[in-house]
């Protein structure tokens, strides 16, 4: 089943063309990945799908729904972790995963889904106290607390340190075996390698390419999905 | 407005968790009371300094929460993408904003009752005479002055900036609404200055309902009109 279907959606800002030609579908219950150079329009897209921006044209359905159109009746059932977003220091982990389920008509127990991602232990931690790859664990949390459908998340992985890392590709691969899909934004070639069903490159505005990572290295004629990245993307390898 | 107890009980938690805005909203006035009234000379015109002062600085505790820490409370939520990721949830946003509003409203109040009750204990405070004009007051100041922060955190980037904003528009206006000194202290020319600025109507409408003097409509009108101006143009204005 298609989850999210896009077609030719283009957006601008003041004039500067961000997105010309965007299309992809996402299945359900797959880790979707989005990869793309810094500026490609990566972030918009997501914030598209998500109900943030408005797109200027094309067809954009999330869960049969138009994120512009249909705003109120998709929110609850989709959750998202937003590049460089936070919370105010001071606020608690258990605070912001209360808070956060009042939103809900049908939210997850909290103090469950605290237990599940091992944040019991830091429920009374401050935001601000939280190390890195706590605080993406707690996002992760906080966009699963509706109990959604379809989950996006932008760049999670950015600024972790390796062990880090590593730890949230696992909550990644949780999030999806509970059956939730997932729509990620990266710009790690071995985290898309190592994490995605499929995936589609965004450069300047349009997709370039989809498939599975296996194919991409396929059609790039190279070893390693980097090397194919660079080779679609027509960037320089290092 | 499913979930505003709880975004009430979390916005009061991180303002006293902030040292800055609870020195501000609780320790300053009671150290500014404190100062005015321990000459203990009445004011000119022969009426206790405390029976002036205490609705005065009401007036000054709400400004300060409404011109100062609102505004820098949604800007820096905006600065940090805050609001981004509660603008992603089904929360509505007109409960989130009136969520925050009453919980800046219930750190006024409580800075208030403070005032209240330092000028009971310490310096034998007149109860109002008119109380039904002293809450009249007192919620239209705090609608009007609510209105302008709202208006200022509803665009400005960064909290810095917005504590910049907050307190310079903040200070000057307490000092020559008669706020912090009671107009009847003040020279003509300074209070005709004063008397066009926005806070100006709550301090007189405020003090007339504690003295018992006629509180006037014009100025409650003002109050409502400053009110509903500048919170149309803070939900127009309104950047997430």
């Amino acid at each position: 089943m298609t989850v999210i279907e896009i077609e030719g959606m283009s957006k601008s800002y003041k004039g500067r063309h961000v997105l010309t030609d965007v299309s992809l579908q996402v299945e359900q219950g797959e880790i979707f990945g989005i990869a793309g150079p810094n500026g490609a329009g990566k972030t918009t897209t997501v914030e598209c799908m998500s109900g943030l921006r408005e797109r200027d044209g094309g067809v954009l359905r999330v869960l049969g729904l138009d994120p512009q159109r249909d705003r109120r009746e998709l929110l609850p059932r989709i959750g998202v972790q937003l590049q460089e977003a936070a919370l105010p220091d001071a606020l608690k982990v258990g605070e912001a995963l209360k808070m956060y389920a009042s939103f809900y008509d049908k939210p997850a127990d909290w103090r469950k889904l605290m237990d599940e991602w091992g944040l019991a232990d830091r429920q009374r931690s401050s935001f601000a106290s939280l190390s890195g790859g706590w605080k993406q664990r707690l996002f992760i949390a906080l966009a699963l607390v509706g109990n959604p459908e379809v989950v996006f998340l932008d760049e999670l992985t950015t600024g972790l340190d390796p062990s880090a890392r590593r730890m949230t590709w696992g909550l990644v691969r949780e999030v999806r075996d509970r059956g939730v899909t997932v729509v990620l934004v990266t710009h790690f070639m071995d985290e898309a390698q190592a994490l995605c069903d499929r995936m589609a490159i965004i450069d300047q505005g349009r997709v370039i390419t989809h498939g599975t990572p296996g194919e991409l290295i396929t059609q790039g004629r190279t070893e390693s999905l980097e090397d194919a990245y660079f080779a679609l993307t027509g960037g320089q390898a290092a | 407005m499913k979930g505003i107890t709880q975004v009430v009980a979390v916005e009061l938690k991180l303002i006293i968790r902030d040292p800055m805005s609870a020195f501000f909203a609780l320790a300053f006035p009671t150290i500014m009371i404190w100062v005015k009234l321990r000459s203990g000379k009445p004011l000119p015109g022969g009426l206790p300094s405390v029976d002036a002062n205490v609705p005065m600085l009401s007036i000054f505790v709400i400004g300060l929460a409404t011109l100062v820490i609102l505004p820098a409370t949604l800007a820096q939520y905006r600065e940090r993408r805050v609001l981004k990721r509660l603008l992603a949830t089904p929360a509505s946003p007109g409960m989130l904003f009136g969520a925050q509003w009453i919980a800046h409203m219930l750190m006024a109040l409580l800075g208030t009752a403070l005032l209240i009750a330092i000028g009971a204990i310490g310096y034998d405070l007149s109860a109002p005479a008119n109380p039904g004009i002293v809450v009249l007051a007192w919620v239209l100041g705090a609608l009007s002055l609510s209105g302008i922060g709202f208006l200022l955190g509803a665009v400005v980037p960064s909290g810095r900036t917005a504590t910049v904003l907050g307190l310079s528009v903040f200070f000057p206006m307490v000092f020559i609404s008669g706020a912090v000194i009671p107009r009847e202290s003040m020279s003509g020319s300074m209070r005709a200055i004063g008397d066009m600025l926005p806070m100006a109507p709550a301090v007189q409408t405020i003090r007339n309902g504690w003295e018992g003097h006629a509180a006037s409509p014009v100025a409650m009108l003002v109050m409502v009109g400053i009110c509903l101006v500048t919170a149309g143009v803070a939900v127009k204005a309104f950047r997430w």
